[in-house]
């Protein structure tokens, strides 16, 4: 990889709620190479969707960026820019698709005012020409008859054409990373292929990098180059994709690729992973997948996993990779959900 | 139907091209024939207002023949009939319909101007200084408005109209404002938000550009109860002497100078009541459907 484009080092967002600390992002360190394809992996409540908006800076109270770094190509901290500085940032030089693509549009204004206004907000352009160029762009994003949509309301829209409404505001400056919060999970399945195939498209075009949120595997195998996988607020591996695929190291890894369905295989029913991600008040102490593994021991118990070395460009938070061995040994994990079967 | 326009998803369905989530709760409120009428009657009241010059047979002030020409009951040449000092009361009325309707629509916008920032303001900022405003709201609130407005303007001898306009609109904005203030609490973590604020907009532009305009119904609600309570209002001080001075008319004070023998003389305060009453029921139908047609949104 080139110089990155983003630097990720030690992040911790965490939230001050009544029942504790959560420790919601809590120490994710990672880099975004320009014009890439970054997949960031992982079940609801691994922080992933946090660590998007940390980014951005775009963190409610009582949440709040604790510690770490954001650093832009240019070397600026985002955690520790100033308002207006970050406001410059945001929609311009990295902006962000939202997952529902209806409650992200205001209803009470025409998708194309919405786009328009990106414009309005970033380049001192006059209300027509910010409105040709979103028409442009709500065109280029595969909208029919862009110029008579651009007039319609959120509403007047089907779902598929909405998320073009929001790619087209997203990519409206030509920003140099795109965050796209599980950009497909609200769709039917015959327009997620679709909205896939347009964002790959458009970063050809645009040669934006895109950062690529998911808990689908599928959706990171057609448009990843690299994957991150999230679990419990840490980073537990990364790789290349086709090494991650041919090889998943953390067994968390190697649960979420047993649980996706194969056409072909017999499968009664799926496998799942057993149990939930613990809260994020408490986490396990050493290893904070221990209690669903099916390979932990008591070193897994008392001693937090670094991220282990275990290959060229794969890193994986797991002391298999010390103790090989352990692998050919499963148990029953210690969480078991009533009914389902350990894996 | 002559024109189906091809929805992307497949669903074929006519279509307007630019259908405002406005436009569209207008549409819904006429569509039903209690609201049609109410619009009908408030329509033709506003243009008697507006016109009164035009339409007025006589100078609402004038006093003909205070001897012979007065107290008389209606007639063909006063439909409704002359008062105590022999002026036409449909003339009355009709210049009466001018000023009450105007007194109620400045009063209502200097609430809704007061009221909207004062609770959007709160909503949005939060914290300590939300708390503040409403603390302070809660003060105001707790004040009867009736007699706070005895109060000023009876110690405040020959106030002008302009000055009434400022005192009944200066008492009438709590409520909305503290509408306003749950709308923007409720909205400021909707997704649309986050989304402008991901994209560069300022916290300026936020509230005004982006929530304010999601309110608009409410608002708009509040407005037209609004109205028809100042105009009540304006009637009850005219009516205790307060108000509108004559010989200027409101329906308030035609009302009040007929109340003595309304026994005998009743056209005097019949009609200007019944405009009145008019007035503020249709506003109320109005109110009512326009904030059933949001909620149903």
């Amino acid at each position: 990889m080139t110089a990155p484009l983003l630097s990720i080092r030690d992040l911790r967002t965490w939230f001050y709620t009544e029942a504790g600390v959560a420790r919601a992002v809590d120490g994710v360190s990672f880099d975004i190479g320009a014009g890439e394809t970054l997949g960031l992996v992982g079940e609801s409540g691994s922080g992933k969707s946090v660590t998007a908006l940390s980014i951005l800076r775009l963190i409610q109270p009582p949440g709040r960026i604790e510690s770490g770094s954001v650093i832009e190509f240019d070397g600026r901290d985002i955690v520790t820019l100033g308002d207006d500085e970050i406001r410059d940032i945001r929609g311009n030089r990295i902006s962000m698709i939202f997952q529902e693509p209806m409650s992200a549009l205001n209803p009470v204004f025409t998708v194309g005012d919405q786009v328009a206004e990106v414009a309005r907000v970033h380049a001192s352009v006059s209300r027509r020409e910010a409105w040709d160029r979103a028409v442009e762009m709500l065109a280029l994003t595969g909208i029919p008859d862009a110029e008579s949509r651009a007039k319609q309301y959120p509403h007047q829209l089907s779902g598929g054409m909405r998320q073009r409404v929001l790619i087209a505001m997203a990519l409206m400056m030509k920003p140099a990373l795109v965050i796209a919060d599980e950009p497909t999970t609200a769709l039917d399945v015959t327009i997620q292929a679709q909205i896939l195939d347009l964002l790959v498209d458009l970063q050809k075009k645009i040669g934006t990098s895109i950062l690529m949120i998911t808990h689908d595997l599928g959706v990171i195998a057609e448009t990843a180059s690299r994957v991150i996988v999230m679990y419990a607020g840490e980073v537990v591996e990364q790789a290349e994709v086709d090494s991650l695929f041919a090889k998943p190291h953390h067994p968390y890894t190697e649960g979420l690729m047993h649980s996706m369905p194969h056409i072909g295989h017999d499968q009664e029913r799926l496998n799942v992973i057993p149990g939930t991600v613990p809260a994020p008040t408490e986490w396990p102490s050493g290893c904070r997948f221990r209690e669903r593994c099916p390979y932990s021991w008591d070193r897994c118990q008392t001693e937090h996993p670094p991220l282990y070395q275990i290959g060229e460009d794969h890193v994986s938070r797991c002391h298999l990779a010390i103790e090989p061995d352990r692998r050919n040994h499963p148990h029953p994990p210690v969480v078991v959900e009533a009914g389902v079967a350990a894996a | 139907m002559p024109w189906q326009t091809q929805d992307f998803a497949g669903n074929s369905a006519p279509m307007r091209l630019r259908e405002s989530p406005l436009g569209l709760a207008v549409r819904r409120v006429l569509r039903k024939r209690s609201s049609r009428v109410a619009f009908f009657v408030l329509g033709v009241i506003l243009l008697v207002g507006l016109l009164a010059p035009l339409i007025a047979p006589y100078d609402p002030a004038a006093q003909p023949d205070i001897v012979f020409g007065k107290s008389l009951p209606p007639s063909f040449a006063h439909p409704f009939g002359t008062d105590l000092y022999s002026r036409d009361v449909l003339s009355r009325v009709i210049y009466g319909a001018r000023l009450s309707l105007m007194i109620g629509v400045l009063a209502t916008i200097v609430s809704l101007t007061f009221g909207v920032a004062y609770g959007a303001v709160a909503g949005y900022a939060g914290g300590a200084l939300d708390t503040v405003m409403m603390r302070v709201l809660d003060a105001f609130l707790s004040i009867p408005r009736l007699l706070l407005l005895i109060g000023v303007l009876v110690a405040w001898p020959d106030f002008s109209i302009g000055a009434l306009v400022l005192f009944l609109g200066l008492t009438g904005w709590f409520g909305l404002s503290r509408i306003v203030r749950g709308q923007v609490l409720a909205l400021k973590h909707a997704e649309f938000v986050t989304a402008a604020q991901a994209l560069g907009a300022s916290r300026r532009r936020i509230l005004w550009r982006h929530l304010l305009p999601n309110l608009v119904s409410p608002i708009v609600v509040a407005a037209t109860l609004g109205v028809a309570h100042v105009i009540v209002l304006e009637a009850g001080l005219s009516y205790i002497g307060i108000g509108v001075p004559p010989p200027l008319a409101s329906w308030g004070n035609i009302i009040q100078e007929g109340a003595d023998q309304v026994a005998t003389l009743w056209w005097m305060s019949l009609f200007p009541g019944l405009f009145m009453v008019l007035t503020v029921m249709t506003l109320n139908i109005l109110a009512e459907a326009l904030s059933e047609a949001h909620a149903r949104r």
